[in-house]
C-alpha cells in the first residue's frame, strides 16, 4: 500500500481532515517542490568558490596591483558584509533565530573568509607581528564566536572553533608530523575550555542548539588525543586508563541522550585502542587475527543487544 | 527479486514521513500517534550511526575470519585453492547475508550489507586468483579477465537488486570502467564503451522508474538514474576521466593528440549539451538526485571548458564561477518567492520538510570545520619577495613563514 493509499484510506477514516490529506498527499507527490536544499548548496559552492578565487588572486598578483588595491578591494568586501549583517540582524535572543533573509548566512560567512584572507595579507606584508600568527588567531577565534552568537550561525561558529584550535596548535597538517606529548596536552586543554564554555552557555540557555557542534567536536578532539596517547610506546598506561573513562562516558551519554553518535566514537575509538595494547608484541598472524575474530563478534553481540534496547530508526 | 516485500517497505516508508510530517506540525501528537500503530513493520532497522559501526564490525570478523581460515587450515596453497576457497567464502557470506534478512528480518542494520558487500570481494578474488595467475595489475594481462569484473558488475547488480543498497550499484558503474580495457587498447572506444554501458541501464532505468511513481521504489531509481547521469558525463568529459585503469590508476588525464580529432571535439560538445538535458528531465520529474547531478554537470562543464579548448586559466576563474553560482541561486530564490505562495510551476524554496533544517545543520557544522583558513596554510609556490601564505599555528608558538 503506497502513501497515497494509505492517506486515502485514513481521511475516509476520519483520522486526518480532507485539508491535512490535500497538503499531505501533495508533499507525498513533490508538490509543491523545495529546492531549499538546492539553492542552499549552491549558495556556499558560490560563496567558497569566490573566495577561493579571491585568495588565489590576491597570492598570485598582489606585486603587481599593489598593497592599496588589495587592501581596498578586501576592505570594502569585509566592510559590505558587515553592514549587510548588521543592518539586517532581528534583535538579539538567546534562543535559535532563524535568519532574516535566504542570502544573510552566506553573506556572513563571506565576510568572515574575507577577514581571514586580509588578516593573513597584512602580517605576511607588513609583518606587525614579526610573524606570529597565534594572536591573530585568537582575536580571530574571539571575533567568530561573537559573531556566530550575534547572528546565529554555525558556520561562523566552526570557523570559530578552528581557530581557536589552531590558536591551541591543533593544525591537522602538524599533528600527523608530532603526535608528541606537548600536542596531546594541548587538545586536552583545547577540549576542556571548549566543553566547559559549551556546557556553561547551553546551561545558560544561550543559543543551547549550538552544543551538539561542542559536544561532537571535543568528543572526537579527546578521543583522538587519548588514542595518539595509547599509541605511544611509554607511559601508555594512564591513558589506557583515560580511554576507558573517555569511552564510558561517551557510551553513557549516547544511551541517555539517545545520541548514537557517541556510542559509535565509544565503540571504534575504545576497539582501535583496546585492540593496539592487547596486539602489542603479538606478531602472530594466528593470534592476531583469532583475537579480530573473537572481539569483531564479541563488538557485534554487545551492538545489537544496545540497537534492539535503544537505536531503533531515526 | 528483491528479498523485502513492497508492504514492509511502504510501511517504512510511510512511518519515516509521519514522523517527519509530526516533526514540522502537519500532524497533531495525538494523530501520529494514532497512525504510528498503523506502520509497525516487521523488519529490524537501527539507528544510522550503529549501523556504520555494525557494518565496519561485520567487516573485521569477516575478513579476520577468512584470514585465519587460509593461516590455520591451509599454509602455502595454490592460487587455484585459495581462489576456490574465496568462492566458497563468498557463497558462505551471502548465504549469511540472506540469513540475515530471512531469519533475523535485518533491514539496513550493517551487517546484511556488510556480508554482501564480502560476498562480492570474494567472488572477485576468487575468480581473479583461481583463473588468473599474476594478479589484476600484471603488465600484460590476460584477455579472459574481463570475467573478473564482469562478474563484479554482476554481482554487485545482483546485491543492489536484491537488498536494494545504491552503493552496490556504484560498485557494479566501478566495474564496468575496468571491462574496456580488456577489449581494446583505443582510449576513444574504451570511453565510448563505458558510456554506453550506462546509457543502456539509464534506459532500462528509465522504464523500469516510470512504473513506479509514487511508491518506495521511485527514490530507488532516481539515486540510480542520478548515477548512471554522473557516469555518462564523467565518461564523455575527457578532461576528467581516465579509463583504463588497470594501467594508469583512478584519475588522469591524458595527451589530447590520443584522441581523434572528431571525437575530442564530440565530446566537447557532448559536455556542453548534457547539463541542459539532465537538469531538464530533473526538473520535469521533480527529481532532487537528478536536479543535483544536473548541476554538478553544470560546473564540471565551466570548470573543464577551458582546459578542453586549450585556454589559459586565470586565478580569478573561480570568483567568477562564484559570481555566477551565487547570482543563478539568488535570481531563482527570488523569481520563486515572487510566485502565488512562493510557488512556481510547483517549485518553491520554501524548507517543507524537517529533514532539510537537520541536514542544513550538519552541512554548515562540518562544512565550517573543513573551511579554508587561510592564516594558517600550508607553504604555497609563489614570488621569492612575496610569499603570502606559508603561516603556521601553534599552541603559544605560531610563526609565520615570510
Amino acid at each position: 500500500m503506497t502513501i497515497l493509499t494509505r492517506l486515502e484510506q485514513w481521511k475516509e477514516q476520519g483520522k486526518i481532515s480532507p485539508e491535512q490529506y490535500a497538503h499531505l498527499a501533495g508533499l507525498s507527490r513533490g508538490e509543491p517542490f523545495s529546492l531549499f536544499i538546492e539553492l542552499n548548496v549552491l549558495l556556499y559552492a558560490g560563496v567558497l568558490a569566490f573566495v577561493a578565487g579571491l585568495g588565489w588572486t590576491v597570492s598570485t598578483w598582489s606585486q603587481q596591483i599593489g598593497d592599496v588595491v588589495v587592501l581596498t578591494t578586501l576592505s570594502t568586501i569585509l566592510a559590505a558584509c558587515s553592514w549587510y549583517c548588521f543592518s539586517r540582524a532581528p534583535a538579539w535572543s538567546p534562543a535559535e533565530t532563524p535568519a532574516p533573509s535566504p542570502i544573510f548566512d552566506y553573506v556572513l560567512y563571506l565576510g568572515s573568509l574575507v577577514w581571514l584572507i586580509e588578516l593573513a595579507y597584512i602580517e605576511n606584508r607588513f609583518h606587525l607581528l614579526s610573524g606570529r600568527l597565534d594572536p591573530y588567531l585568537l582575536v580571530t577565534a574571539g571575533l567568530f564566536f561573537f559573531l556566530a552568537y550575534r547572528f546565529d550561525n554555525r558556520f561562523v561558529l566552526s570557523l570559530g572553533l578552528s581557530s581557536l584550535a589552531g590558536w591551541f596548535g591543533l593544525t591537522i597538517s602538524r599533528w600527523s608530523a608530532h603526535q608528541d606529548e606537548a600536542y596531546r596536552q594541548y587538545a586536552l586543554l583545547y577540549c576542556l575550555l571548549v566543553g566547559v564554555c559549551g556546557t556553561l552557555l547551553e546551561r545558560r540557555g544561550l543559543k543551547p542548539h549550538f552544543f551538539g557542534t561542542y559536544l561532537n567536536l571535543v568528543a572526537n578532539v579527546l578521543f583522538w588525543a587519548v588514542l595518539s596517547g595509547v599509541f605511544a610506546r611509554q607511559d601508555y598506561g594512564p591513558w589506557f586508563f583515560a580511554l576507558l573513562i573517555a569511552c564510558g562516558a561517551s557510551l553513557a551519554w549516547g544511551l541517555t541522550r539517545r545520541q548514537f553518535a557517541f556510542v559509535a566514537y565509544a565503540a571504534v575509538y575504545g576497539y582501535v585502542g583496546v585492540s593496539s595494547l592487547f596486539l602489542r608484541g603479538v606478531s602472530e598472524n594466528a593470534a592476531i587475527l583469532s583475537y579480530f575474530v573473537v572481539t569483531g563478534v564479541a563488538m557485534l553481540v554487545v551492538l545489537v543487544q544496545i540497537g534492539r534496547r535503544f537505536g531503533r530508526l531515526e | 527479486m528483491r528479498i523485502y516485500s513492497a508492504s514492509s517497505e511502504e510501511t517504512l516508508r510511510a512511518r519515516k514521513l509521519l514522523t517527519d510530517w509530526a516533526g514540522e506540525g502537519f500532524l497533531t501528537k495525538e494523530q501520529y500517534q494514532l497512525l504510528e500503530q498503523e506502520t509497525v513493520s516487521d523488519l529490524r532497522t537501527t539507528n544510522f550511526f550503529l549501523r556504520l559501526v555494525l557494518f565496519f564490525f561485520t567487516l573485521i570478523s569477516v575478513g579476520a575470519a577468512v584470514g585465519l581460515f587460509f593461516v590455520v587450515f591451509l599454509s602455502r596453497p595454490s592460487d587455484q585453492t585459495t581462489g576456490v576457497f574465496f568462492l566458497i567464502f563468498a557463497a558462505v557470506c551471502y548465504a549469511a547475508a540472506e540469513a540475515a534478512v530471512s531469519q533475523a528480518r535485518l533491514y539496513r542494520y550493517g551487517i546484511e550489507e556488510a556480508l554482501a558487500v564480502c560476498s562480492v570481494g570474494f567472488i572477485c578474488a576468487g575468480l581473479q586468483t583461481a583463473l588468473f595467475r599474476g594478479g589484476p595489475y600484471s603488465p600484460k594481462p590476460h584477455a579472459a579477465e574481463f570475467l573478473v569484473p564482469a562478474a563484479g558488475a554482476i554481482f554487485s547488480l545482483w546485491i543492489w537488486r536484491r537488498f536494494g543498497r545504491s552503493y552496490a550499484f556504484i560498485a557494479a558503474m566501478i566495474f564496468v570502467i575496468f571491462l574496456p580495457g580488456y577489449w581494446t587498447s583505443s582510449h576513444s572506444a574504451q570511453h565510448l564503451i563505458v558510456a554506453m554501458f550506462y546509457a543502456t541501464g539509464l534506459v532500462v532505468v528509465a522504464v523500469l522508474r516510470s512504473r513506479h511513481r509514487f511508491d518506495y521504489l521511485d527514490e530507488v531509481y532516481s539515486l540510480v538514474e542520478a548515477f548512471l547521469w554522473l557516469g555518462i558525463y564523467l565518461a564523455i568529459n575527457l578532461k576528467l576521466s581516465s579509463l583504463d585503469l588497470p594501467t594508469r590508476g583512478w584519475i588522469g588525464t591524458r595527451a589530447d593528440s590520443e584522441f581523434s580529432g572528431w571525437f575530442y571535439w564530440g565530446t566537447w560538445v557532448l559536455i556542453w549539451c548534457l547539463p541542459p538535458i539532465v537538469l531538464a528531465r530533473g526538473i520535469r520529474l521533480k527529481d532532487r538526485f537528478v536536479i543535483a547531478v544536473g548541476a554538478i554537470v553544470a560546473i564540471l562543464t565551466f570548470v573543464s571548458n577551458k582546459p578542453y579548448l586549450g585556454w589559459v586559466r586565470h586565478t580569478w576563474d573561480p570568483m567568477l564561477l562564484g559570481i555566477l553560482l551565487t547570482g543563478v541561486a539568488i535570481f531563482i530564490r527570488r523569481w520563486l518567492a515572487r510566485g502565488p505562495g512562493g510557488i512556481r510551476h510547483g517549485f518553491t524554496s520554501e524548507r517543507l520538510s524537517g529533514k532539510d533544517k537537520h541536514w542544513m545543520s550538519v552541512g554548515s557544522t562540518v562544512f565550517g570545520l573543513l573551511s579554508p583558513h587561510p592564516i594558517t596554510p600550508s607553504p604555497q609556490p609563489s614570488s621569492p619577495d612575496h610569499r603570502f601564505g606559508g603561516g603556521h599555528s601553534g599552541g603559544g608558538g605560531a610563526s609565520g613563514d615570510f
